[in-house]
């Protein structure tokens, strides 16, 4: 590895992408927490008037909720994709042999349907018209068809559905690359399944786990697509009200304001990762 | 192979048939949709009736068309800018070190590791309020590439450590200039990560809607935007109908892969 | 006669494993005593680790027994086994600590806390690694990490050490070291090792016994010296790179002794080996130290007394290395002449000379 200290040999190289950067990535992050503390003024201008209104806004409110409710969404999103995707991982390692690569691929698979059109045919399953109601129906277990959509847990579901590969992947690199030796030497030492698991398998895939976090969280945290089909106008998160604020509303300063509070969420979310998992998770997301 | 017990073979049917369970849940949705693309009917439980009509329809959909090849042009564009950029970042973080990489890293993850609502936002207000581009192509290449580039950055970077780099030094050494080496050598030697950072690229590109939606303004439609507007209009077995052609044929192409790969190993036998 | 201490630590009784499309194990029978270095040697694939896993218990056999202190212990679990195993890759627990990776077994019997703390502080002695016990895996060398792997079984007490390729991994200087070492620990606790390896060098090392493997089986078990000096078979011969063999078939026999003929057509004359267990003499070595080499005019009557020319002369020390090639067959033959002897027959390259050894040093070789 060349060293070059001193010498600016590397800007050609880095150069252009970190123009790129500051220009489109931190340039507009920046914009937006300058509008967060501004007012909005008629017709989607904003008013160079300092105020702390639209964090207040925030914290009192719906919308404050919304931002803890997306919290929970998110959180509740992850451990579930934690808790189905780890024993899939898993067995799929363990027990896997030659078809290890085929069945990590059926579950990848369903997700290179657009992300638009899972969500849709979950909603055509859960619909009222949809393919559960008229199973249900016909198999005479219900009189009128329910209302399955429009609710927590349509979104939640669809959160899942979406998001579970992501969780899965990353574990399953980290089960895969473990070295089955060192659970035979916990065996040889006496260590039963239970704690072979604990001491050993889980400490050591502490970082897809982490990794799988990051993948799931935070995209869980900025959704709104699956809130607007999945859950109508009857389930928000923080992200829709971003999305009305931005386009619908036109009141930038308060969508500033939402975004800059998620993005502080994410930023400390990716604090909390490192400090436990080290940089090695994030690689590993790659 | 250890001892099996009775407790050990309980556990693994229960094991088993819950895994089962699951991809039935994973795949059952997929399905559904793959099924109803052939039937006549909007909704309902059966298929009413054996049908093309719907991927008729979509070939002869003058918008279908027209956001195909936008997310098209925009995907390749992403691919082509991404991978460019990202191998010249990848060379220098590996090769030199210079104060302010660490800021470099930080800022190459960030857009991955953002909610793509917040940045669609803050392109949106970017665009709109600070530099004048014109919502539409440009700012959706724009978004498309600032998210493309750590990607491919990434890759790349990762896999630059598999490299003889003994072999840039041999050329440079026998003669070739900087753009001769680059070309003959270092290229080829990295186009597998190349190659890997476009397959994780263009899908992205061409399945994303979230940031896209934020900057795309009202003049351009890629796939997504569209598939999206139809949705909202109400059900609609077209979509069914695109679903499946987004399942068909990366499955199609990974089953010809597998046979293509045993074909090349039984042969080697 | 103490029956206690003559009852084997270990014993395999006719021992068989099988894998799809192979037989790993195949009828092996062996004792090990109490406190003796046991070692398996052979190639690679001949059945030595199998053999060994299914001692530790991480593979279940197919036929016969394995007795641990005259107790058969097939179905008994690895961990309720009275022994450990040091894997060729180590398997240090790369998220623990030296101290919690030792303490590791301890913390799975339950020992209470003060107690672990003062065996892991005399292990590290014993190994001799003090102050080490805050340290990863990663931030220790081959040999330090060796230590530890070893330190991690020995704290248990266990009666039987399983050891797996250890010095596999370390280069040549720290591989003698270890082996020296490994030897010392053993001797000092007093605790029976069962050995792999698939190095001549190191098995002669280490062992108290040696057995050496060959697809499934054992051909021959002895001890260091008898290995190497007196190998049974053409392959083990071979294997602990013997010199000079030469292979041929009996054209006569009588008075106790038997006459060879190699391909070449030298006649060689060995003393007959009645203990053959049926199998065919296949031909025989000689040690280098054991050749003599005479002027031309000391005469071919004689038993085995071969014309030859020096092809090469190799100063090693003590002695040098002579290549021969021997008439009329051109067959190569290596002898260690004394360098003291050298000075008063000074003998060179491309000269003709004559080659002799007693027939009580022909080895027979069989198979």
């Amino acid at each position: 590895m060349k060293q070059f200290l001193g010498k600016q040999v590397h800007l050609p190289f880095v150069g252009p992408v970190t123009l790129w950067l500051i220009m489109f990535v931190g340039g507009p992050l920046v914009l937006i927490v300058y509008f967060s503390v501004l007012t909005p003024g008629p017709l989607g201008t904003i008013l160079r008037t300092p105020t702390l209104e639209n964090y207040l806004f925030l914290l009192r409110g719906a919308v404050g909720r919304v931002l803890l409710r997306t919290l929970l969404f998110a959180s509740g999103t992850n451990m579930i994709c934690l808790l189905i995707g780890y024993p899939l991982a898993y067995w799929i390692v363990k027990y896997g042999g030659r078809w290890k690569t085929t069945l990590l691929l059926l579950i990848v698979i369903p997700s290179w349907t657009a992300y638009l059109i899972r969500i849709y045919s979950i909603k055509s399953i859960l619909g009222y018209n949809g393919f559960l109601n008229q199973a249900l129906l016909s198999l005479g277990l219900i009189s009128s068809p329910l209302e399955l959509l429009y609710s927590v847990p349509a979104v939640m579901s669809g959160l899942v559905y979406t998001w579970l590969p992501f969780m899965v992947l990353p574990i399953y690199a980290a089960l895969d690359g473990l070295d089955p030796s060192l659970l035979e030497a916990a065996e040889d030492l006496g260590a039963s399944p239970l704690q072979r698991f604990s001491t050993v398998t889980l400490p050591l895939t502490k970082g897809g786990i982490i990794a799988g976090t990051i993948l799931v969280f935070i995209p869980a945290l900025g959704d709104w697509i699956v809130p607007l089909l999945l859950g109508g106008g009857k389930v928000l998160m923080a992200g829709s009200y971003v999305q009305m604020y931005f386009v619908g509303a036109a009141n930038i300063p308060r969508g500033s304001s939402l975004a800059t509070a998620l993005t502080a969420v994410v930023l400390l979310m990716l604090y909390l990762g490192i400090k436990f998992g080290g940089e090695e998770a994030l690689e590993r997301i790659i | 192979m250890k001892p099996s017990n009775r407790t050990g073979i309980m556990g693994r049917i229960v094991a088993r048939v819950l895994l089962a369970l699951g991809y039935v849940f994973i795949w059952a949705p997929v399905i559904v949709l793959v099924l109803f693309s052939f039937s006549r009917n909007k909704f309902g439980l059966w298929w009413e009736g054996f049908t093309l009509q719907w991927y008729a329809e979509l070939l002869t959909n003058a918008k279908v068309g027209q956001a195909l090849q936008t997310s098209l042009i925009v995907a390749a564009v992403a691919v082509v800018v991404s991978t460019a950029l990202g191998t010249l970042a990848a060379y220098g973080l590996y090769k030199y070190r210079f104060r302010g990489k660490k800021a470099v890293r930080i800022g190459l993850l960030l857009p991955i590791v953002m909610p793509p609502v917040v940045i669609g936002a803050a392109l949106l207000a970017f665009f709109s309020k600070v530099i004048r581009i014109p919502l539409g192509y440009p700012s959706i290449l724009i978004a498309h590439i600032s998210f493309s580039v750590p990607l491919a950055t990434f890759v790349i970077l990762g896999r630059m450590a598999r490299i003889d780099w003994s072999l840039e030094e041999a050329s440079a050494d026998l003669g070739a200039d900087t753009l001769t080496t680059w070309r003959k050598i270092i290229v080829p030697l990295l186009l597998p990560g190349i190659i890997a950072s476009a397959a994780l690229i263009f899908p992205w590109s061409f399945d994303d809607v979230t940031v896209t939606f934020f900057v795309a303004g009202t003049g351009t439609m890629t796939l997504p935007l569209y598939i999206f507007s139809r949705i909202r209009a109400g059900p609609s077995p077209i979509i069914n109908a695109i679903g499946m052609i987004f399942v068909a044929l990366p499955t199609i192409g990974l089953v010809l892969w597998t046979m293509l790969q045993s074909r090349v190993s039984g042969k080697k036998r | 006669m103490e029956n206690r201490e003559s009852m084997p630590c270990l014993e395999l009784r006719e021992v068989v494993k099988r894998f799809p499309g192979l037989i790993a194990v195949n009828h092996v029978s062996l004792k090990v005593e109490t406190g003796k270095v046991f070692t398996l040697l052979g190639p690679s694939g001949c059945g030595k680790t199998t053999t060994l896993r299914l001692v530790a218990g991480l593979e279940t056999l197919d036929e016969g027994d394995v007795l641990i202190d005259g107790k058969v212990v097939n179905d008994v679990p690895p961990y309720k086994r009275d022994c450990s195993t040091i894997f060729q890759t180590l398997a240090l627990f790369p998220h623990m600590t030296v101290e919690q990776n030792i303490a590791y077994g301890l913390e799975r019997r339950k020992v209470p806390r003060s107690e672990i703390r003062k065996r892991v502080g005399e292990m590290l002695e014993l190994v001799e690694l003090p102050g080490m016990e805050k340290r990863r895996p990663n931030q220790l060398s081959g040999g330090q990490r060796q230590r530890v792997a070893l330190a991690r079984s020995l704290v248990l007490k266990p009666k039987i050490l399983l050891l797996d390729e250890p010095l596999a991994s370390l280069d040549r200087k720290l591989r003698k070291e270890m082996q020296v070492e490994l030897k010392r620990i053993q001797r000092e606790v007093g605790i029976t090792f069962l050995y792999v390896t698939h190095d001549q060098k190191e098995a002669l090392a280490v062992s108290d016994t040696i057995a050496v493997m060959r697809e499934g089986k054992l051909e021959q078990v002895g001890v260091p010296q008898e290995i190497y000096e007196t190998p049974r078979t053409k392959f083990i011969a071979d294997f602990m790179g013997a010199a000079n063999i030469l292979s041929g078939k009996v054209i006569a026999s009588g008075h106790g002794k038997v006459q060879l003929e190699t391909e070449g057509g030298l006649r060689i004359i060995a003393l007959e080996n009645r203990n053959r267990g049926g199998k065919v003499i296949a031909g025989i070595s000689v040690h280098p130290e054991l050749i003599e080499l005479l002027p031309l005019d000391a005469g071919l009557e004689g038993e085995n007394r071969f014309k030859g020319r020096i092809i090469e002369m190799i100063y090693q020390g003590d002695f040098i290395e002579t290549k021969i090639s021997l008439a009329p067959a051109g067959v190569l033959i290596t002898a260690h002449v004394p360098s003291r002897l050298q000075t008063v027959t000074q003998f060179s390259p491309g000269e003709e000379v004559l080659v002799h050894w007693s027939p009580s040093s022909s080895n027979i070789l069989l198979e």
